[in-house]
């Protein structure tokens, strides 16, 4: 049980570091929203694993679907603003984003 | 076992070309691909509610929105990113996964046990009794998120 947790566990946390790396590399705003988008599969990931092993499945699925909703809204209001961002400064360049001029 | 590791490789490997790809069309179409690998995971692993919500809402739904947006913003060429983001990234990886396996059986071995005795029932009473609230909460994000983007679109008017 515990070495089957431990690959689960493992790998949950790779895709998490994968999400990050993308958060602290990448420039394109899209590409930061895919590296969020990593990130909750790890976390998913890890949630249906923990509920699997520890026998309690239903619950680590209500929990699940929960996050994927919450992820669901997150992505869309993002992508409105990202869709926004674009219309005012006609870049989806993040370093653009750094001037607050009016 | 040799079946799920093969989908969470699947599903790491499908992750790192999401972030390394320099077209974001590409990008986003191997996210929905690792998503889809992630739900059949979740179908392995006996959790088939979850495993249908993550193939239709976040292979299919989320993947929809970032192709419309990709498609709204045309605007790939003029990001430039930097060059060690490729180069530096397998050095970083292998570093992470050292700690990962090092430390990890230290980590699992900290969280607690649960009190409660292993669920009975059904899905539908551990998602309807069990969190309701959480359900609840649910409606309230759908509607936040209905909100903001009617807001986020609407049209000025000409005063502003």
């Amino acid at each position: 049980m515990s070495s089957t947790w431990l690959i689960y566990m493992a790998f949950a946390a790779v895709l998490v570091f994968i999400g990050l790396y993308c958060l602290l590399s990448q420039r394109n705003l899209i590409k930061l929203f895919i590296g969020i988008e990593i990130i909750g599969k790890g976390i998913s990931l890890a949630l249906v694993s923990t509920g699997a092993v520890r026998k309690s499945i239903f619950t680590a699925q209500a929990l699940t679907i929960t996050f994927i909703v919450v992820e669901v809204c997150v992505v869309a209001v993002a992508l409105a603003i990202i869709i926004n961002i674009y219309r005012h400064t006609k870049s989806l360049d993040i370093r653009k984003l750094a001037k607050l001029k009016g | 076992m040799t079946l799920q590791i093969a989908l969470l490789g699947g599903v790491v490997l499908l992750s790192v070309a999401a972030i390394l790809v320099r077209d974001i069309l590409k990008a986003a179409i191997c996210l929905a691909v690792a998503s889809l690998l992630l739900g059949i995971l979740f179908f392995v692993l006996n959790a088939p509610y979850a495993g249908v919500f993550e193939i239709s809402v976040v292979a299919g739904l989320i993947t929809v929105l970032f192709i419309v947006t990709i498609a709204l913003t045309r605007a790939e060429g003029d990001v430039r990113e930097s060059k060690w983001v490729a180069w530096v990234f397998p050095l970083f990886f292998i570093v992470f996964l050292a700690i990962d396996l090092l430390t990890m059986k230290a980590l699992i071995g900290k969280i607690p046990t649960l009190a409660s005795s292993p669920e009975g029932g059904t899905f539908g009473e551990a998602l309807w009794k069990g969190r309701t609230f959480d359900l609840v909460a649910q409606i309230g994000v759908i509607f936040a998120g209905v909100f903001a983007v009617l807001a986020l679109f609407r049209k000025r008017s000409k005063d502003e």
